[in-house]
C-alpha cells in the first residue's frame, strides 16, 4: 500500500532522530565535500573579485562576462568535462581521481569558483572609491586597503560565500558523474536524494531534503542576524 | 629639514581634453594655500595628484625629504588628502579615529591615549561609541581632520572642506584648521569661494584655463573672490 505524504514525512523524521548511520554518513560527506570546495576557492574568488573591481585592463568587461556566463553553465557539463579529464584515458587520469571525494571537490570548487567571483566582484563594485582613498591617504599599503575594503564589503561577501554554498551542497550532475554514488564514501545528500527516489524509499530522500532546508534556513537567519535588520544606512 | 612640495610640468588629460598644464609649484613648510577655481577646472585632481592618489599624465611632483616605502613610491607618509565628503569606515567613530594609527604603531595603550585626544580635540567625544555613518555632515569633516590630525601630517590637503556644512560647522572647521597651521602643519584648501577657512591662507593660487596663477595682491585676491 503507498504511503501518504504525512506518513513519509513522520518516516523521515523519525529517521533523523533515530542516529541512522547510514543516513549522517550521507550528511557527514556532502558538508565534507561541499565546505572544503568553498574555503578552498573563498580566498582566490574573492581576490580574483576584487582585481576585477579595482584595476582597470583591457579586455577586463569580457573577463567578467565569462565568469557571469560560467556561473549558469549547467553542473553535468562541469561534471562530464572533470569526468573526461580524470578518466584514465584523460590527461590527469593517472591521478586516480575519479570517484574519489576529491574529484567531487574539484568539481565543487569550479562550480562556486565563478559564482564567487562575481558576487564579490559586484560587492566590490558597489564600495566607494574614497574608501580606497581613505585607506591609501592613512597610510595603508595595498594588501591592507584591500583588506579594509573587504571588511567594508563584509555582508556582501557573506552572501556571496552563502550563495556559492547554496550552488553546491545542492547540485547532483557533477557529484553524481565524478564521485559516483559511493555509499559512505561519495554518497552526498542530493546524489543519495536522486538514489532513494529512483528506488522508491522516499522516507530518506525527504529526511535528507529536510536537512538542506534546515541547512538552507540556519545559514540565512545567521545571514540577516549579522546584517542587521536589511535597512539602509 | 624642511617639507618641500615641487610640482613642474604636470599634465593631466582625459582623452583628449586636457584639464590643465602646471609649468611650476613650490610649496614650503608651514605655508598655507587656497587654491581656488570654478567646478569641473580640475582642483580635485590636482590635489589628489599632489597627494599620491592619482597618475599624472606627465610630469612630476615630489615631496622632499622623501620617505619612499616599498609599496608605492607615490603617497608620501606624512601627506595626507581629505575628500570633499569624508568616507567613514562601517564602524565606531573611535575605530576610524584610530584606523591610521593602528596601521603606524603596535602599542595599544598609545594608540588608545592618542585617540581620546584626537576625539577631544574634533570635540567628538560624546560620539566615540557611535557608528561612523550616523554623523552629520559637520561632524563626519571633524572625523576626517581628527583622522589626519592623529597622524600628524606635514601637509594636508582639505577638499571644500566647508562645501554643504552650515554656518557653526564652518566656523568649528576652521577652528581646527587654524591650530593645525599653528602646530605647523603644510595646508592647501580647495574652495570655489571665500570663507572662514580660506581666509586662513596666506597664499592664493587659481586655477583658470588648464593653468595655475598664483593672485600675489590683496586687491586680485578680493576681485577673484567677486567672481
Amino acid at each position: 500500500m503507498e504511503m501518504s505524504l504525512l506518513d513519509t514525512c513522520i518516516d523521515a523524521i523519525k529517521l533523523l532522530f533515530s542516529g541512522n548511520t547510514e543516513l549522517w554518513s550521507i550528511i557527514w560527506v556532502s558538508f565534507c565535500v561541499s565546505i572544503t570546495a568553498i574555503l578552498i576557492s573563498a580566498v582566490p574568488a574573492i581576490l580574483v573579485g576584487f582585481l576585477l573591481a579595482m584595476v582597470d585592463f583591457p579586455g577586463r568587461w569580457m573577463v567578467i562576462a565569462l565568469f557571469n556566463a560560467l556561473m549558469a553553465i549547467p553542473t553535468v557539463v562541469v561534471g562530464l568535462t572533470l569526468y573526461l579529464m580524470l578518466s584514465r584515458s584523460g590527461p590527469f587520469g593517472e591521478l586516480h581521481l575519479l570517484f574519489s571525494q576529491p574529484a567531487m571537490v574539484i568539481g565543487q570548487v569550479l562550480l562556486c569558483f565563478p559564482v564567487l567571483v562575481c558576487m564579490s566582484h559586484a560587492a566590490f563594485q558597489g564600495i566607494d572609491r574614497r574608501a580606497w582613498e581613505t585607506a591609501r591617504t592613512l597610510g595603508a599599503h595595498c594588501g591592507r586597503a584591500a583588506l579594509t575594503i573587504a571588511c567594508e564589503a563584509r555582508f556582501a561577501l557573506l552572501a556571496a560565500m552563502l550563495a556559492g554554498f547554496s550552488r553546491i551542497i545542492s547540485e547532483v550532475g557533477c557529484s553524481m558523474m565524478v564521485g559516483g554514488n559511493i555509499l559512505g564514501y561519495t554518497r552526498n545528500i542530493p546524489t543519495a536524494i536522486a538514489l532513494e527516489t529512483s528506488k522508491g524509499e522516499f522516507s530518506q530522500g525527504v529526511a535528507l531534503g529536510l536537512v538542506l532546508l534546515m541547512l538552507a534556513l540556519v545559514l540565512n537567519f545567521t545571514l540577516a542576524s549579522v546584517r542587521g535588520k536589511g535597512q539602509l544606512i | 629639514m624642511g617639507l618641500e612640495l615641487k610640482i613642474d610640468n604636470l599634465v593631466k588629460r582625459y582623452g583628449t581634453r586636457e584639464l590643465f598644464h602646471i609649468e611650476q609649484l613650490r610649496v614650503q613648510e608651514g605655508q598655507s594655500l587656497h587654491l581656488k577655481g570654478e567646478n569641473g577646472v580640475g582642483k580635485t585632481t590636482l590635489m589628489k595628484i599632489m597627494a599620491g592618489l592619482e597618475k599624472p599624465c606627465s610630469g612630476r611632483v615630489s615631496v622632499t625629504p622623501s620617505h619612499r616605502r616599498w609599496w608605492s613610491d607615490r603617497l608620501h607618509p606624512e601627506v595626507i588628502y581629505l575628500h570633499q565628503t569624508p568616507y567613514v569606515f562601517m564602524s565606531k567613530v573611535v575605530d576610524n579615529v584610530a584606523y591610521g594609527l593602528k596601521l603606524r604603531k603596535g602599542n595599544r595603550h598609545e594608540v588608545k591615549s592618542k585617540v581620546q585626544q584626537a576625539l577631544a580635540w574634533a570635540r567628538l567625544e560624546h560620539l566615540a561609541e557611535q557608528p561612523a555613518y550616523s554623523l552629520s555632515g559637520g561632524e563626519r569633516q571633524r572625523l576626517a581632520l581628527a583622522r589626519a590630525w592623529i597622524l600628524a601630517p606635514r601637509l594636508l590637503f582639505l577638499d571644500e572642506p566647508t562645501a554643504n556644512l552650515d554656518r557653526h560647522s564652518v566656523t568649528t572647521v576652521a577652528e581646527l584648521v587654524r591650530q593645525l597651521l599653528e602646530q605647523g602643519t603644510t595646508i592647501m584648501v580647495s574652495s570655489h569661494q571665500s570663507n572662514s577657512v580660506t581666509d586662513l591662507c596666506t597664499r592664493h593660487l587659481q586655477l583658470e584655463h588648464g593653468a595655475l596663477h598664483e593672485i600675489e595682491s590683496l586687491t586680485q585676491v578680493k576681485r577673484y573672490a567677486q567672481h
